[in-house]
Parts: structure tokens; sequence; C-alpha cells
């Protein structure tokens, strides 16, 4: 591992920031408004912060990828939209307002296939026609935040679908009795624990083999890679199809754990794309830690919920804001990330 | 000063301007425009039939609802003046090279900032048409210092602790947003108000009504978009703080070894355009709403800024014919809402469709030498 | 291996031409098997290009490559190293964030059940390494950003030998070298001959050639001078090879006598980009009238230095005086406004907007200063005349002021920016590398301009790495060498040997090598 050293550093911040975000919340809280802690920190909420988090994480770990390899694919959050639109097609096409849990499944797919054609066409853009990266992403926003809320409209009459379906819990029996432990691992979405699996294996993936090896080169040197006769432009055309994939699954995976799809406002994907590039770039684009910052800023996402049941009475408006302003704290403390060096150029081969 | 005469000095400075003007950059620029429109209006239609609908009379829809009566008309002004102002706003941050995406937030941020400062500043001064003027001097005076604020914030982020504008601003964004979308449910919320608003302002703060009839459009408006472009035109080509920002923008290097400085030329251009935004803002309080609703459901004119400002190359003066076509393409919007059943939000696909185009100036470059378009000057 | 003199690389007649600008012209140059070969000469006198065609950056102009008896056409370095051709550059290729290990094996890396094969690897490093007592081993695990250069470079060639090379070419493996790197260095050369290997070593330092090579091979200006067998030649006998002649001479006798003190730098500190002192406590003292020359290998301070003086770079430690003014703290701007002119070392970057035309670039740097504006205003129509006026006295090449900067030639763009500098009529100029990959036509143009401006009685600082350039036209000259003076010296008064010699930092206060000594003041090596 290549950057051991820091990456402690990262997580025992990470850790330490979170801790303190959440003891100053807890004691400002019970203290002055008497709130009831216990009550705030239930299993559900740890569960519904994975669940938030799972989005997050997949959408995180595909634009590390592309980062990590030199593109910025700053699409994640237009490419999100599209993934949850197309499930949500997808899913009313199959079983109309009543599909079943296979239906589901088979959604996701169609959708990250959708995802994986559309982002083809970005990395052609981006890669062979050397598309301004910054540009081309925000224009994948753009058209996720005009055709996901047209396609409903043309299917469902409004920008929002009705209720469709979500996914179901994977529960073993006997084991979720366990106190805490049982429901969060034994009662839990198949999908975060998919997203779990996904996360250990992309960082696999990444330090350990020689992909990894080639993903990591083009982002930091791609004249070594390519006189080490490794073809550079394949490398990261791999990584930004994959970090549309990726993102097209995250967009998924958030509609099959809200059952519907809403086309207003900025859609539901709400900005969860732009958190996810802050969350690998938290996470010093390590799978990993990327993950935990998805969770932390999932966490964040759900004490709304968390205030309303305890009875707290906080404007959920301004409590959702909470992530944003996180967001922007943690960018200015820890803003001077290093980024891979090669980042946003592209690469000619013939020199 | 130099020792040429005055006539030659014009007749040089005109040859001069023609120049520029037939610059094969300039008119590549404006042909990778018009092409990326075409092609996403294109795209569009087949999209339109695709659906199952008649692109025919969707494209004759466009064209009469942007421009077909003097209703459109107005409409499609009304509209403009938005985007003029918010793609300008786009435009002087993009020249200097620094992302502000932020704009919405900044514009939302300086029309609470015009709404509030005129409904608390309005009972201590006269009623009537002196009151309205000065009303409108407090409101938009206010909304382009809290605008300014709100970019000025990003900037500094960007240049003293090195937090990526781009994603701060968005964040920004949501956070103006989410805070001026509870205020105006809360504790900003107007007596006597039935929906989710802020008191109406005055009746006598508005901007008169000249040549078109049109409660939610005055010319003034779109008189005040244009003084901006050529304000903030006048600044970049001929002040040497424009020529700062704009080298800072081309080359970052060179703006450094020729003495600027960075971090406050950052500063200043997030400022300045934080400032055309709350400038905007007030525009959009004071001619459309009259008071200010939750931001959540306004339109989201500071990202079509964006769009404007990349398709007129971050030019200022480019943004003018940008804001027409995108101000046409959203009255033809609302036009095609009640006369058809295209969903209307098929536009804001078409715009970032030619946002995507515009990213790609080679693509048309390749085009065009296929075509056989002047493309040996490259 | 075996020892007969076979023949391991032979290049034959190799010309290659950039546009109008001849690189190489008609080179033949052959390694034999298991020796070192030195290929030696000034910067700029075209080794790299040479070798960058063997190693198939560049494809030849003309002329013919033989790699182990087979004639070779490289289209990418990648066919060089199939061929068993390595090349360590002088700007290594690795990847700092990686661990050496990965970039050892990266493109070719072992595998185990789809993970790297990180034992196997580890095995065959270590091998390699411990073969020529490299200590890469133990830094198996290490980010190659942690590493010191030294380590850094033997990574390279640790990387080529992993690789499978047998021919090793070392772009100026020394020029970023401590001299205890260096004496390491050369036993590993050593080593990697004993072994077989054949390598070509690439220098502009005499006594490196002579101690390291076996043969010698001298460019001038592109073209091969001559070979020699280094037992056969001494350092007197390569300089006269890489200089010629006729430069010496050249030196211009100047009229009247340096004036007062302009600028005065004292015990100045100044950093590198990476946080590391790059400048350490240099004095020196520039007047009016006087063109002060600082010689010396690229990257031992010069850069930092110029940084500081012109304000594009904050100082540790030590005082700038300018005109009688403290400048310590001095912006840019306002150090522009008092009178530095700057002459940049990186034109492209920094002496012109590339997408501007000419008249815009007339106002970089002059954006404050009357009377190009009049309070906030520019005076366009004033900066187009301006920008007229250079481009016709300094004959920038299209005469028109509307094409963009990027459309010039590098000539026609350097002439452009001495133009727009020594119109700022300044009272110092900073000119740094004024003539690198300028045509011989706009060498003499742009030197010919500084010494008018010398007699005008502007103070001059000149930092050059090509030891003509500063002999013909500097006053005095400081040789530079690891962010210190090691002496400062009249260049009529001393020969350019001597001068290679203060250039790797001999005769600071250590006796290194013995061998040709300084005593030669009286001995004209000229004709």
């Amino acid at each position: 591992m290549s950057d051991d050293g820091l990456l402690q550093q990262r997580w025992v911040r990470l850790g330490a920031s979170a801790a303190v975000v959440l003891v100053v919340l807890g004691a400002v809280g019970s203290m002055m408004f008497g709130w009831d802690l216990e009550r705030l920190l239930t299993v559900g909420f740890v569960n519904r912060s994975l669940q938030m988090a799972t989005p997050i994480t997949l959408a995180a770990i595909g634009g590390l990828y592309a980062e990590k390899s030199g593109v910025f694919n700053i699409g994640l959050e237009g490419f999100m939209i599209i993934g949850a639109i197309s499930t949500a097609g997808v899913l009313f096409a199959l079983g109309g307002t009543t599909p079943s849990q296979g239906d589901i499944w088979i959604a996701m797919v169609a959708a990250v296939l959708v995802s994986l054609v559309l982002t083809a066409i970005f990395a052609v853009l981006l890669i062979d026609y050397q598309a301004d990266q910054i540009v081309a992403g925000l224009a994948v926003w753009f058209i996720g935040l005009g055709f996901a809320p047209f396609v409903a409209s043309l299917v469902w009459g409004s920008r929002n679908s009705p209720g469709l379906a979500s996914i179901d819990n994977v529960t073993v029996p006997g084991l979720s009795e366990i106190p805490w432990i049982g429901p969060v691992v034994f009662d839990q979405s198949p999908l975060v624990l998919l997203t779990l699996v996904l996360v250990i294996a992309s960082w696999v993936f990444l330090y350990r083999t020689r992909y990894g090896y080639w993903v990591q080169a083009a982002g930091e040197n791609p004249k070594a890679l390519d006189t080490a006769g490794v073809n550079v432009t394949r490398v990261r055309y791999a990584t930004v199809l994959f970090s549309g994939a990726m993102a097209g699954f995250g967009g998924a995976v958030l509609l099959a754990h809200a059952g519907n799809f809403v086309g207003t406002g900025d859609t539901m994907v709400n900005g969860r794309g732009w958190i996810a590039i802050v969350a690998y770039l938290f996470g010093n684009y390590n799978p990993l830690g990327a993950a935990a910052a998805a969770v932390l800023f999932g966490g964040l996402d759900m004490l709304q919920v968390q205030f309303q049941t305890a009875g707290i009475d906080v404007p959920s408006r301004l409590v959702n804001l909470f992530p944003y302003v996180i967001v922007i704290v943690v960018l200015s403390v820890w803003g001077k990330t290093r980024m891979p060096s090669a980042v946003g150029e592209s690469y000619d081969q013939e020199e | 000063m130099s020792s040429v005469s005055d006539t030659d000095e014009s007749k040089s400075r005109l040859e001069r301007i023609a120049g520029y003007l037939l610059d094969a950059t300039v008119l590549e620029r404006i042909g990778i425009a018009v092409g990326a429109t075409a092609f996403a209006l294109l795209i569009g239609l087949v999209i339109v039939a695709l659906a199952g609908y008649d692109p025919f009379r969707f494209a004759t829809q466009l064209v009469v609802g942007a421009f077909g009566s003097e209703r459109a008309i107005a409409r499609t002004l009304r509209f403009s003046t938005l985007f003029v102002l918010a793609g300008l706003a786009v435009a002087v941050a993009f020249r200097a090279g620094v992302f502000n995406i932020g704009v919405q937030g900044q514009f939302v941020v300086g029309g609470i900032a015009c709404v509030m400062s005129i409904i608390w500043t309005a009972p201590y001064l006269p009623t009537g048409t002196v009151g309205g003027v000065l009303l409108i001097g407090i409101g938009v005076v206010n909304a382009i210092v809290f605008g300014g604020l709100y970019g000025a914030l990003p900037g500094a982020l960007k240049a003293y602790a090195g937090a990526n504008e781009i994603i701060t601003t968005i964040m920004l964004n949501f956070i103006a947003i989410g805070v001026v979308g509870w205020l105006v449910n809360g504790p900003f919320r107007g007596e006597e108000a039935t929906s989710v608003r802020t008191e109406q302002l005055p009746d006598y703060v508005a901007f008169p009504q000249v040549v078109f009839s049109d409660p939610n459009f005055s010319v003034v408006g779109f008189g005040i978009a244009v003084l901006s472009v050529i304000g903030v035109a006048f600044v970049l080509t001929r002040t040497r703080y424009g020529y700062d920002m704009v080298t800072s923008g081309y080359q970052a290097t060179a703006a450094r070894f020729s003495g600027v400085d960075s971090k406050q030329t950052i500063v200043a251009t997030m400022t300045l355009s934080g400032m055309i935004a709350g400038l905007t803002g007030a525009v959009f309080a004071i001619m459309i709403q009259g008071s200010y609703t939750d931001p959540a459901g306004i339109g989201n004119y500071g990202f079509d800024g964006i769009a404007v400002s990349l398709l007129a190359a971050n030019n200022p003066i480019g943004v003018v014919p940008a804001g027409i076509l995108f101000g046409g393409l959203e009255s033809a919007g609302s036009h095609i809402q009640i006369r058809s059943d295209v969903p209307v939000q098929l536009i804001n696909g078409i715009i970032g469709l030619v946002v995507l185009f515009v990213a790609v100036p080679e693509l048309f470059r390749m085009i065009g030498a296929r075509m056989g378009l002047g493309g040996d000057d490259r | 291996m075996s020892t007969d003199n076979s023949t391991a690389v032979r290049l034959d007649g190799i010309t290659k031409r950039f546009g109008d600008v001849v690189a190489n012209d008609d080179v033949t140059f052959t390694l034999e098997e298991g020796t070192i070969h030195a290929l030696l000469g000034e910067n700029g006198s075209g080794k790299t290009t040479l070798m960058s065609v063997l190693y198939g950056l560049y494809q030849p102009t003309d002329g013919t490559i033989v790699v182990d008896g087979e004639e070779q056409s490289f289209a990418s370095p990648r066919d060089a190293m199939a061929a068993g051709v390595g090349m360590i550059h002088q700007h290594f290729q690795l990847i700092e964030p990686m661990t050496v290990l990965q970039n050892v094996v990266l493109g070719h890396e072992p595998t185990k059940n789809g993970l790297v094969d990180e034992e196997a690897a580890r095995e065959e490093i270590t091998q390699i390494s411990d073969r020529y007592g490299f200590d890469v081993a133990r830094h198996l695990d290490t980010p190659v950003r942690d590493l010191d250069v030294g380590v850094q470079q033997r990574i390279e060639i640790v990387k080529s030998l992993y690789r499978g090379a047998d021919v090793l070419i070392l772009d100026e493996p020394t020029a970023v070298l401590t001299p205890q790197e260096v004496d390491a260095l050369m036993e590993v050369m050593d080593d990697l001959r004993a072994d077989g290997h054949s390598l070509i070593f690439i220098t502009h330092k005499l006594d490196e050639a002579l101690s390291a090579a076996d043969q010698i091979t001298v460019l001038r200006d592109g073209e091969a001078v001559g070979s020699v067998d280094s037992a056969e030649t001494d350092e007197r006998g390569l300089a006269r090879m890489m200089v010629g002649r006729e430069v010496l001479f050249d030196r211009l006798e100047r009229e009247g006598e340096p004036g007062d003190p302009v600028l005065t730098a004292s015990d100045l500190r100044v950093s590198g980009d990476r946080g590391v002192e790059q400048v350490a406590d240099v004095d020196l003292t520039v007047r009016e009238g006087e063109i002060f020359g600082i010689a010396g290998v690229q990257g031992n301070g010069q850069t930092e230095l110029i940084e500081a003086i012109t304000g594009l770079r904050s100082i540790d430690d030590g005082t700038i005086e300018f005109g009688g003014r403290d400048a310590t703290e001095m912006s840019r701007r306002e150090r522009i406004e008092s009178g530095i002119a700057y002459v940049p070392e990186d034109r492209q970057k920094e002496g012109l907007v590339q997408e501007y035309d000419l008249v815009r670039n007339a106002l970089l740097g002059n954006q404050t200063i009357e009377p190009f504006v009049d309070g906030a205003l520019v005076d366009w129509p004033f900066v187009a005349d301006h920008a007229e006026s250079i481009v016709e006295e300094y004959d920038v090449q299209p005469p028109t002021t509307t094409s963009e900067a990027s459309s010039l030639s590098g000539g026609n763009q350097q002439k452009f920016i001495v133009g727009r500098e020594i119109e700022r009529d300044p009272d110092l100029m900073v000119a740094s590398h004024p003539t690198r990959g300028v045509d011989i036509g706009a060498i003499e143009f742009i030197h010919n301009r500084l010494i008018e401006l010398r007699d005008r009685g502007v103070a001059t600082l000149l930092v050059s790495s090509k030891l003509e350039e500063v002999r013909k036209l500097a006053d005095r000259v400081a040789v530079m060498y690891e962010g210190e003076f090691v002496d400062i010296v009249d260049p009529g008064g001393v020969t350019e040997e001597e001068f290679g010699l203060l250039m790797t930092g001999h005769g600071v206060d250590e006796e290194v090598d013995p061998g040709p000594d300084l005593g030669i003041e009286d001995e004209e090596v000229t004709e």
C-alpha cells in the first residue's frame, strides 16, 4: 500500500472529525434542548444511514477510479439521475405499480446497462475528442435534470412516479435476533451488503492487481505508463465506463431503496453525486476511505428523521443542509488533497 | 499619448476591430455555438418523434411560442433578461478561470436580500414614484452586496484554503435554497400570505411598463441586463483589472509573471460574479415575483446561466444572443406546456445537450473540416 | 557475455530536423558491447536528441539504427525496449506516490491468481539489486516520492534491467546528484559494464566523461566532432573539441566602467517548490552598466535565486536592496513598477500568453504603468503602437501584431519578450536563459541588445547554462553550485576548463580530483 502513513492520518482525522461533530451535537442537544440521546442513536438510524450511504459510496468509487486514472468525471450526479429514472422506468414496464422483487433486480441491471451506453458516448467525447471535462460533466448533470423528469412525464404524466416497489431486506432467521449486530448485518438490504463487497473488491483491485497499478499510473504519469508498454487511452476508457456504470448503479440503488422516482427540484438524487465526489476526496481516493466518508454523510442526512422520531423540534429544512455544510468545512480544512498529477490532461499517444 | 493624428488613430482602431470580428477564432466560436444548438435541437426533435409526437408541429410551436406574438416576445425577453444577467455572472468567472457554479445560490441570496430590505425600509420612506425608485435602489444595492458576499465566500475558500470552488459553490447553492426556503416559510413569511412567500412588495415598487404591457416584464429590466453586459465588457476589455482577470483565466503563470496576485484575483472575480448574480436576483424579484417564494421552485436561472455563458464562449457580448436564444427556448416551453402534450422538461434536456456539444469544439472542427468549411486554418 | 569487441549499437548518419532547426547533422556513433561510451557536449549540442532517436522517442529524418547487428526502426520506446535498449531520463519516469516495487514492475507485473505476485517481484528485484550492490531492496515498499534523487535514479536503472535492457542510456545522470552520489553512480556503472551491459553516458562534464567512460564522442552544434579513447585524451583536449576555438576570442571589449550598485542581495536563502533549500546564503551586487553573469549546471539554485529577485518567490532569509531602497518585502508588481525587467526562463508559460495576440501581450507586466494605462483604463491604441514598434525594432517575424503569440517561432517569441522588457526602460534587467532554443541569428541579435542596454548604464543579471554566452557578455561571473556561489570571477581571466571545474563545485574548499590543476592561468588554451 502506497499511502499507508497518509491514509492512517486521514482515517484518524476522519474518525476524529465525525466523533467531534457527533459529540458536540449530542452535548449541545441534550443540555440545551433536553434531547434523549438513546432515542437518537437507534438501530434504525444506523440502518437508514447505511442505506443512505450506499448510493453515495457506489458513485464515489466509480468517480475515484476515473480520477485516479486522470479523468475528472464531474458528471456523477447526472449519471445517478439517469440510473434512477432508468430503474424506475424499467420497473414500471415490468410490473406496473406492483413489480416483484425479481423485477427490481432486472431493472437495476438494465439501468446499469443504460448508464454504460451513455457513458460510452461521454467517454468518446472526453477521451477521443478531448472535450472539456468540467463542462461536459456539467452537461451530463443538466441532461439528467432535463430528461429524467421528461421521461417521468411521458410515462406517468407527472415528474414523479407512483409508488413502485422497494427492495426487501435479507433476513437471516435467528441471527437477526442478536441485539444491535443482528438487525444491522442479518436483517439488511442486500444492496448494502453488495456495496460492502464492491467496496472491498474495488480496494483489492486498485491496490493489488496489475490493472489497479495501471489505473494509478495513468493518472500520475501517463508517459511512464506508456513507455512501460501499456495503452493509457484504454485504461482511461475502462475507468470512465466503470465510473458511469457505478454512478448509474448508485442511482438504481437509491431508487430501489426509495421505491418511487421523484423528479421535482433537483430530482431525488439531490446532490448525492456531488457529495460522492467530496466523499472520495475526503477518503483520499481510497475506496475504503470514500465508503467511510459516505457513511458519515449518510448519517448526517438521516439525522432529520432521527430528530423527528425523537420528538426534537428542529426545522427539517435546515437539518437537511447539514451534509452540505460539512462538505464545505471538510474541503476548506482538508482542501489540499493531492490530486493525481495528470488529472484533466488529455494524453497524446504519439509524442 | 500616441502621436498619430486623430483620424488615423480612429481608422486604425476601426481596422483593428474589423480584424477582431473577422478573426478566424471568433467565426469558429460562432460556428461551434450554432452547430451545437442546431445539433441539440435536432436530437430534441428526434426524441419528440420517438415519443410519438409530431416533431414538425413541435418545431412550429417552438418558433411561435418564442417569437409568434407580442405576448410571446415579451415573455421571451422576460426570460432573456434573466438568462443574459445570469450568463454574464457566469461568464465573468469562467473568463477568469474560476468555475462559479454557484450563481444560482448567489441569485437566491441576492433576491431575498432585495425583497427583505425593501419590505423593511418601505415604512420609513414616502410612497409613490419617489419612494419606489428609492426602494428599488436600496433593494438592488442590497442584492448586489449580499450576492457579492455569497460569491466572495467560496472565492476566499479557494484562494486561501484550497477548497475546490466547483464543489463548494454547488454546496452553497443547496444551502442558499434550503435556508431561504426555510426563511420564507418561517421568520420571513408574510402575515397575510396564503402560500409560502414573503410579504408582497409595495405596488409602487415596480419597473415602469414601456413598449410591452406584460405584468412580468419591463423593458427597463432588459435595459439593466444590456447595460450590465456593456459595463462588464468594458471592464474586461478596457481596464487593467479586466486584463488581470482575463489573463489569469488564460494563463495563470503568465499573469503571475506580470504581477497579478492570483489569490486576490480569485476573490475579486468571485465577488464580481456574485454581485451580478445578486443583481439578477433583484431583477427577478422586482420585475417578476413581487415577493419571494420558496427558491426550490423558482427555476434554475443560475444553472441555465452556465449554459448561456458556455454557448457564448464566455464572451460577455456573446451572452446577449445566447441569452435571447435560451429565453426563446424557455418561452416556447411555457407555450408548449399549455398547447401541447409534450412534457416541457424536454427543453431543459435540450439545453443540457447544447452544453455537452459546446464542450467538444473538436467534434465540430472535425465536422467542419469534413464539410470543407475552413477547417484548414488549424 | 562475449568479451570480443562486437558492436552493441551503431548509429549511422543520423540526421534529425525539427522544422528548420537541425538538431543532429549526419551523426555516426558506435557503442561497443560491454563498454561505457560517453556522449559529451554542451547544452543544446544535440546529445539528448540523438539518444531520443535511439530510444524511439523521435524518428530520425535520415540515417540508420543498428542494435545487436540488426537494423531497427523504433516507432516508440516500447520497440526500443523490446530490442533491449533502456533509457534513464533526466526527468525520471517514475510514479511518485507508488512504491518502488510497483514502479519497477509496472507494465511487466508477475501475477498469481489475478493479483500481482509481490513475492515473485520482490525476489527478482532483490536479485537485480543485490547483484549491483544497489540498496534498493530495502525501499521496496516506500513511495518513490519519499526517496532521494540518487535512490530514484537507481530505481530507474533497476527498472530498465528488470525489463531486460542490455543497452542503457543515461541522460545527464549526474546533473541531479551530489558528489557522493556521483561516486556511487560511477561504481554502479562499472559493475554494469563488468556484467556485460553496454552503457551510453550523456554528460557535459569533462572529468566525469574521462573517469567513467572507455570511449568519448564529442558533439558540437548537432555534429559529431570526433570520438576518442578516454585513455588517450585529457580535459584540455576534450574542452577544445567541445567548445571549438572561435568562441573564446568572441569576448567583446567594453567601454566605460560600471557605476554604483543597483541591486544588492545579502545572505539570501530561498527554498524550492518542495520546501528544500535551493539558495544557500548568496550575496551579490549588480552595478550600473554591468552585466553580472551566473553560470552553472542547471538546477543548482539559479531559478530560485532569479525568482526571489524578481519577486515571484518568497525568500526564507536575507535582504534585497534595489536602487537604494529595501525591496525585500516588495511584491512582484511593485518590483516591476520600480524598474526591474525580467526575461523569464519559460517564455511559453510565463513570458507570453499564448492565446493573446502581440498587442495584448505587449501589455503583459505593464498593466499598472503609465502611459500604457491611464488610471484604471488601458490605452489600447498606445499599447498597439508600442507592440508595433517592438515588432519593428526587434525584427519579430511575421511583422504583424495581430497574430497569436502561439503562432510565432521560439526565436521570434523570445525577441518579442526581450523587446518588451527592454522597452520598459528598466534600471535592472534580469535575463534568464535569454537565448535558449533560439536560432543563431536571433542569438546574435539578443546579445547585441543586451550589450546596448549595458552601455546605456542598465544593470543586468544574466543567467545562462551556456558558458560561451556568459563569457561573451558578462563583466563578472558567479559560478553557482548547490545553491552557493563557488566563486565570482573575471570571465576574461578564466579558461573554459577552469569554468568547468568551478561548475562542478571544485575549488570551494575541497581538493577533488587533483589531475588537471588550476595553475594554468598563463597558458592560453586558445590559439
